[in-house]
Formats: C-alpha cells, structure tokens, sequence
C-alpha cells in the first residue's frame, strides 16, 4: 500500500505527461482528470497570451500550449502568474519558427497580463518627499509600483501586439519588423495597463531608478534636466510607492 | 500592520437562500443591474490580485453578502501546505469579511507544481490525518471556521479503507470544521462508484452543513458501453441532483445554496433561473430532521 506522498508523487508524475497511460480499470478516470488539468492550463494560457494566440491560430496556439505544459506545470493555482517561461519556450519552438517576432510578443503580454493582475499599492505622497533636504533627497531609493516593469525587446512588439489585439491589418502591415529594439515601460493607472514606449536615456534612467539605488546614482550629469523630468513623471503617474533614504555610508534607513 | 486585524460588524452572514456563482463573464452586468440575488460566492484565487477585479469586487462586496470558495488550497498534500497560498487566502478573507469560507475535500500541489484539478484522495487515516492537519492549520490562520466539500471523482484507489461519508464525518469531528454538501457531486461520484447517493447523504453529520452546492454535469458514454458522468459545471442542473436536493433539504434544512456554472458560462438569466428552481424547493421553515432532533 503506497503512502499519500509516493502516490502524489506517482500521480503528478503521469498527470502532465504527455506519453503518460495507465492501464486497468482506473485508466478512463484517470484520463478525465489529465483532460481537465491540462485544458484549465491551455485556457489559462489562452487568457494571458491573446495576440500570440491570434498570430498562430487557435489550433496551433493549443499544441503549443500542450507541447508547454508537461514541463512547466504552474507553481500555485494563482494562474495569473502562470506563463513566465512561455515565451522562452516559443523562441525555441520550431514550429513557430515562421513568426520570429512572436516570442517578444509573448514577453510583452506575459509582462501586460502581470500588470493587471499586480496588487494595489497607493502612490508614494509627494509630501515625504517634499519634507526632505537637498542632501536627503539625492539619496532616496525608491520602491516601485508592483505594476511596473521595463522591456526591452528585438522587434517592435508593441506596435505587433496593439496591431493584433484590434485586428488592424494596416496598421500590421505598416510595421518595420526591422526598426531595432524597443524599450517599453508597462505599468497600470486608473485606466488599465499603459505601455509606453521610452527612448534610450529615459530607459536607462529608469532601470537606474527602479533598480532601488540612491537617486543620484541614477540621474547622469549630461541629462539631469530630463531626468528631474522623467522622475517627476513617475510619482505623477504613481508608479513609486515608498522610499528609504541611504546613509552617507550607503546603509539605506526608512523614514 | 493592519493588514490581518479584523471587524466583526462588516460580516454580512450568508442567507439560507439560493446565491449564483459569481464568474468574470458577469462582473459588468451585475454592476449595472444589480440583479436580485440572495449572495454570491467567489472562488478566491481570482481574487488573488489587485487592480479591476479586486475593485469590481469591491463594490459588488458592499451591496451582496460574499461566499469565498477556494479551489487551489490542496488541503490533501503530503508535503504540506503552501504558506503563500494560504496567506494571499488569508489576505483576501480580511480584506472582504466574507460570510463564508470554504475548500475542497482534495489535492492539487505536490513538490511545488500545481496540477490544475481537483484530484482525489485515497480514503486512508493517513490522508485523514493529513488533511485534519491542514484543516486545522487553515482555520487557525484566517481565525474562523472553514467548510469543506465532498468531492466527486472518476476513479477509487484499491487501498482506500474508509468511506467517504464516513471519512468527512470523521474530519468535522476532529477538527470542528463545517461541511459544504455538493450534492450534485454526491450524484457524480455515487454514479461513477456505484454507491448509494440518498445513503451518503443520510451518513453525513447533517449539524454540520452550513451549504449546498448545485450544478450541471455531463454522462459521457464510453464505446464499450459504460458511462462516466463528469462534473463540469457546464449545464442546468439534472433532473436527479434536483431530486437529491429535496432529500438534502429534508435533512438539512433550509441552506445557503450555490448555483455553479464554469464550463459554456450562459447568460446571467439563466443562472437566476435555476436559482429560482432552488429557491423554490426550499423549506419556508426549519422543518429539516436535524431541527427536529435540536
């Protein structure tokens, strides 16, 4: 008689397998719940990686959902954070070798999807920042709205992705898959998931600054008009939402 | 933190009276409508997050009593509880005060992969003990008393060595939980195992039901002639489960009873329609055995 962690184990182990077969009896049970685990994944992938599913077609998007899952089976069922590797997987998928751009699609929406479903957190209150002294101020590290990530990506995802999801085929046709990379910043406000795209010093900038380092290690000499600019555009759209200020010595302290 | 500090006088308690499932696909329109609806349940990992389903929550929290129904907590594993999962549960139950908390009677996790159904048990003492542990751990970390639910199930292990009525009985014993009788999975399982359907339900601890699940399944007919009824969640409820329903009113009273829809989600008309069927089968007083025997 098996003890329940070997049978947990035995089970998950030809749960997700695509070769996987039982024998006996219990094989037609078994195949009801390998049916209803993998199509709650496939449709859990179908709801977070919706253009790339109208890039390849319904029917190719759930084989490659199938041919996914045996080997990425979710953490937890919170299946809003499922589907991180998916775009890794789709880059050295085969099949989908005639859509090169698809993986960075894939990367965007996994990133979207996060945004949406990220916890709240209220926006940094302008007024700590303001009770602060010149000294103090150059050596605030931020936090950043769980919202928010930066995105650099090969093809123009952004454009492919909105294109797509709006099923806009001239704006499709009118995108330079050869225009270089993209820097994209993903973030949610009032009004949903924003993706904007940024040039390269304000996405540098902010990589420095949402990295957690003090502020005037992110601000450069050359561009600290902008860069007060930028910074002031992230609180305005609350995507910092607390800070520390570091020590002389560098030891961050909160305030 | 404030986070997990409690206030008693936000809990709407749940009505004994028919409630619907509450599914993305009906967010705006019971926001717009605000349908008559005696309560509605969530499960809770769509919940999980923030942004416009926390907020649509929010507002639907404030006018409907709220039910939380987790389906991810996998009380059943061998290897322990997720202490994320079962603190993002937590969160989520201090935030909303439900009327309600409940689980399943089930795994889904083992080292750490989630295998996306609900999966069954081996009716063991081993799994007993496992799950009376997670049980307990469970309603000392929300800091109330949790409902479980009966599975159904496709397949039996041949080491299984206690009922599964007699299993749940033995569970609420232990550990003071309540029961969550779903009696269209009672019909499933009862069907798929051949068991007595009207005798599991005369087994269960009738004072401890504190509601009732109803929903569609389907009877899938295999070539060789046999048949499996899966419970997908996907039609009107069955002629028979109704007939199990009136048998489980007889003895449980009236209860707060769910309609569940998850599979070819129908207009929200339709889901008010069989919570008016429900609705309509209830006792108007508390003429159930276990209030006669009280």
């Amino acid at each position: 008689m098996p003890g329940l962690l070997e049978l947990q184990r035995a089970f998950s182990a030809q749960l997700l397998s695509a070769s996987a077969r039982l024998d006996g009896e219990s094989a037609s049970g078994f195949e009801i719940y390998r049916e209803t685990a993998t199509s709650t994944l496939v449709n859990a992938l179908r709801l977070s990686f919706p253009a790339v599913e109208r890039l390849v077609g319904a029917e190719f998007f759930d084989g490659a959902a199938r041919a996914f899952i045996p080997n990425h089976a979710p953490a937890s069922a919170y299946l809003n954070d499922y589907g991180g590797e998916f775009a890794d997987f789709l880059f050295k998928f085969s099949p989908a070798a005639a859509v090169p751009y698809l993986a960075d699609v894939a990367r965007l929406e996994f990133t979207v999807n996060r945004a949406l479903h990220a916890p709240d957190r209220a926006a940094l209150s302008l007024a700590r920042l303001r009770a602060l002294d010149e000294s103090s101020l150059a050596r605030v590290c931020f936090s950043v709205h769980p919202s928010v990530s930066l995105l650099q990506l090969g093809f123009p995802a952004d454009a492919i992705w909105r294109a797509v999801l709006d099923q806009n085929d001239a704006a499709m046709a009118a995108i330079d898959l050869g225009c270089g990379p993209v820097r994209l910043l993903v973030g949610r406000d009032a009004g949903g998931v924003q993706v904007r795209r940024l040039d390269a010093a304000a996405f540098e900038f902010s990589a420095r600054l949402f990295s957690g380092g003090p502020l005037h290690a992110a601000i450069e000499p050359a561009s600290e008009v902008k860069s007060q600019a930028w910074l002031a555009q992230h609180l305005r759209e609350g995507r910092l939402v607390d800070f520390q200020v570091a020590s002389a010595a560098d030891g961050a302290t909160p305030v | 933190m404030s986070g997990i500090a409690h206030s008693a006088r936000n809990v709407s308690p749940i009505p004994a009276a028919a409630g619907i499932g509450l599914r993305f696909p009906h967010h705006d329109y019971v926001v717009r409508q605000h349908p008559t609806v005696a309560w509605f349940e969530i499960h809770a990992e769509n919940y999980f997050g923030g942004g416009a389903p926390r907020r649509t929550l929010e507002r639907i929290r404030a006018d409907y009593p709220l039910a939380v129904h987790g389906v991810g907590l996998s009380l059943g594993s061998a290897d322990g509880l997720d202490p994320q999962h079962l603190q993002r549960l937590a969160e989520l139950v201090a935030a909303i005060e439900p009327g309600l908390v409940s689980e399943h009677l089930s795994w889904s996790v083992i080292g750490g992969a989630y295998l996306a159904d609900l999966l069954p048990l081996p009716m063991t003492e081993e799994a007993l003990q496992v799950v009376c542990r997670h049980v307990e751990q469970t309603q000392a970390v929300l800091r109330r008393r949790i409902l479980i639910e009966n599975p159904s199930s496709y397949l039996q292990f041949a080491h299984s060595s206690i009922p599964e009525w007699e299993f749940l009985g033995e569970l609420v014993r232990r550990t003071g939980c309540g029961l969550l009788c779903d009696v269209n999975n009672i019909y499933v399982s009862a069907s798929n195992h051949g068991w007595d359907a009207q005798a599991y339900l005369a087994a269960l601890p009738a004072a401890a039901v504190g509601e009732i699940h109803l929903a569609g399944h389907a009877l899938r007919v295999h070539s060789d002639g046999r048949s499996v009824r899966i419970d997908n969640h996907g039609a009107r409820v069955a002629d028979e489960v109704w007939a199990l329903y009136r048998r489980a009113l007889q003895r449980f009273g009236r209860q707060p009873t769910l309609i569940e829809w998850d599979t070819d989600i129908p207009a929200f008309e339709v889901l008010l329609d069989e919570a008016a069927h429900a609705a309509a089968l209830m006792p108007t007083g508390p003429d159930s055995d276990h209030a006669r025997a009280a």
